[in-house]
């Protein structure tokens, strides 16, 4: 369809709820403002209790999905460190709120500056390396941190596991659907920040890294700067997200933060689709809630042990065979028929 | 008129083998040069050595910059006398070079498959914003603006080839000739002083060819660039170039017009091996 007429632009004549509809910002508010619903509306129709705290969880694994979606999708680094940030997210969180009693703010700051910096510092050591081996290194980093979790007793209660309380926020003391809209608020905040984040100059810069690290540098594209802060982003969102966990499940225990967390992580960046936002969300959501809500109820298959690995497992072969773009491609499937111009068509003028 | 890029006494080795020996050579302002030799003569590796790929062993690559896209290497040049600034690339990082409007294409077309042609275009553009990181994530006004401005200049250039309706289209899957341009128009996102073409003919056939000689002549119109060309088609270079410099293993051959190239002795024995 080479006689096709030139592609549509954005045009002033569409309406108002279109043009809504197709702003990012928009959607993510709109998606924010239904969570922030969902626990009061839930229990007006009967929601368990349960199945709103495993919908927290999808939020806050969704944050640091996204992060690990900057390295792996739109950076092209691999990174298996994911739950040893979260882990030092967490029990700093606990210790800057409980153990020091400086409140809420203080402890999701310390959980987001510290291990950025350990991220940072992770980043400035491993530069040169690619690849398995990049995911090598961060895998050290994460063990180490288990480890010291599991050893420094004084700062994380060791084995036996940190207990914290619900925050008071503003005055107001949070309980569980409430952090639930804390955590709401945190993620359209971060979806927001990472959708800014890689449309334009700093997007495209990480989009060449990727895709080729000597072009890249031939058009100006400090490889150094963007490695570390593709680098500082993510593990800023990982500590956010441990600060979150620790806040929703009032405790933490070191075998939390082990490297199955990182792979599940990893599924959800990949089932959920590289470089989409909300398939990011939707691979959180599918990778941790399905499990929990629909699979453990099932009868026989619902007793194996291990199961939520079995299913990411199997789901990361068949995505990665069928929907290399993860939920994304499935989305613009199901979105071809009701769409006016096929999505390959040309838009050359004649 | 004023020297584009000089390229003096450059010697590089790998190892024992020496890929270029004393290698020199001026591209004039505005003039269509053409690099040429056998294969494995070191064509890449003068090309890698001016984009600072390699590190050169001995020499310059002094390169006449306007003052103002100097930046932070301002007291590294030296003023030309006609308001511009004469900068010795030798040593700076890679990514630095495109800065002062040198800046080159790749054999195998190197774009970013997942970005549109638009942003693609724009990733030529890189240097030039000023928005922080903090204000692109914010999307402060600044970053707006200035995303606003690029993106516009973008699709003029995108016009410029004729391209501007695939503006939209991710560069993944499109033809072979349309990913040349578009590496061009990245190419000219740079306002480039100088481009280096890395092998532009290789897999076109005789009319995309010719095409290509009539565009190069075109950008240089229309851009005010000197266009450095490295090539292996010798229709395209004794087509379009102005001057043409050809070395044999890593050493200088000869310099002059294409018809005097084409009648050199010592080009014609590289090429041809001794005819006794």
């Amino acid at each position: 369809m080479t006689t096709a007429t030139p592609a549509r632009t954005a045009a002033p004549t569409k309406g108002l709820a279109s043009r809504l509809l197709h702003n990012a910002h928009a959607q993510f508010l709109v998606f924010g403002l239904l969570l922030c619903l969902l626990p009061s509306l839930g229990s007006a129709l009967g929601l368990k209790a349960s199945t709103l705290q495993t919908l927290g969880f999808v939020l806050i694994y969704s944050i640091a999905a996204l992060g690990l979606n900057l390295l792996l999708g739109y950076s092209g680094l691999v990174s298996l460190g994911t739950s040893g940030f979260m882990g030092l997210g967490a029990y700093l969180a606990a210790y800057l709120q409980d153990d020091l009693g400086l409140g809420f703010w203080c402890g999701v700051l310390a959980a987001v500056v510290i291990p950025t910096v350990v991220g940072l510092l992770v980043g400035v050591v491993s530069l040169r390396i690619r690849g398995i081996y990049l995911a090598i290194v961060t895998l050290c980093v994460s063990e180490i941190l288990l480890k010291t979790f599991e050893q420094l007793e004084w700062f994380t209660k060791g084995t036996a596991g940190k207990q914290s309380h619900y925050p008071s926020l503003f005055g107001f003391q949070t309980g569980r659907a409430s952090m639930f809209v804390v955590c709401a608020v945190a993620l359209v905040l971060v979806m927001m920040l990472t959708h800014n984040t890689v449309h334009g100059q700093l997007g495209r810069a990480l989009h060449a890294m990727r895709s080729s690290e000597v072009a890249a540098r031939a058009m100006g594209v400090n490889i150094l700067k963007y490695k570390l802060f593709a680098f500082a982003l993510a593990t800023a969102y990982a500590g956010l997200a441990g600060a979150l966990y620790l806040f929703f499940l009032k405790s933490s225990y070191p075998s939390t933060w082990n490297l199955f967390l990182s792979l599940n992580v990893i599924a959800m960046v990949v089932v959920g689709g590289l470089r989409s936002i909300f398939g990011t969300v939707a691979g959180a959501f599918i990778i941790f809630a399905v499990p929990e809500l629909v699979l453990k109820k099932l009868p026989v298959i619902g007793d194996v042990s291990g199961l939520p690995y079995i299913f990411s497992g199997i789901l990361i072969i068949l995505v990665i065979m069928f929907f290399p773009q993860g939920m994304k491609g499935v989305a613009d499937l199901v979105r071809r028929p009701f769409q006016r111009r096929p999505a390959s068509g040309k838009g050359a003028p004649a | 008129m004023t020297t584009a890029l000089s390229i003096e006494h450059l010697s590089i080795s790998f190892g024992g083998l020496k890929a270029l020996d004393d290698l020199s050579f001026a591209i004039e302002e505005n003039q269509i040069y053409g690099l040429i030799g056998p294969n494995g003569a070191g064509k890449t590796t003068v090309f890698n050595c001016v984009t600072q790929f390699y590190k050169p062993d001995q020499g310059r690559v002094l390169f006449t910059a306007d003052p103002d896209r100097l930046g932070r290497w301002t007291k590294k040049a030296v003023p030309s006398g006609d308001g511009r600034a004469v900068i010795d690339l030798v040593g700076l990082p890679v990514h630095e070079i495109i800065r002062f409007g040198l800046v080159r294409t790749f054999q195998n077309v190197e774009v970013v498959p997942e970005l549109t042609l638009a942003d693609n275009v724009l990733l030529g553009g890189h240097v030039d914003f000023k928005a922080t990181m903090a204000e692109q994530m914010l999307r402060l006004p600044r970053a707006r603006r200035e995303e606003k401005a690029y993106r516009a200049k973008a699709l003029d250039v995108l016009g410029f080839l004729g391209i501007a309706g695939l503006a939209n289209q991710p560069a993944g899957g499109q033809p072979y000739g349309v990913l040349k341009k578009l590496e061009m128009a990245r190419t000219l996102m740079a306002e480039p002083r100088l481009i280096i073409l890395d092998e532009p003919a290789a897999g076109l056939n005789d009319s995309e060819t010719e095409d290509l000689a009539a565009l190069i002549r075109h950008i240089r119109d229309q851009y005010q660039a000197a266009i450095l060309l490295v090539e292996h088609d010798m229709r395209l270079v004794m087509s379009v170039c102005e001057r043409i410099c050809a070395i044999s293993f890593g050493k200088f051959l000869a310099e002059g017009a294409p018809a005097d190239i084409q009648r050199d002795k010592l080009v014609q024995e590289a090429y041809l091996g001794e005819q006794e």
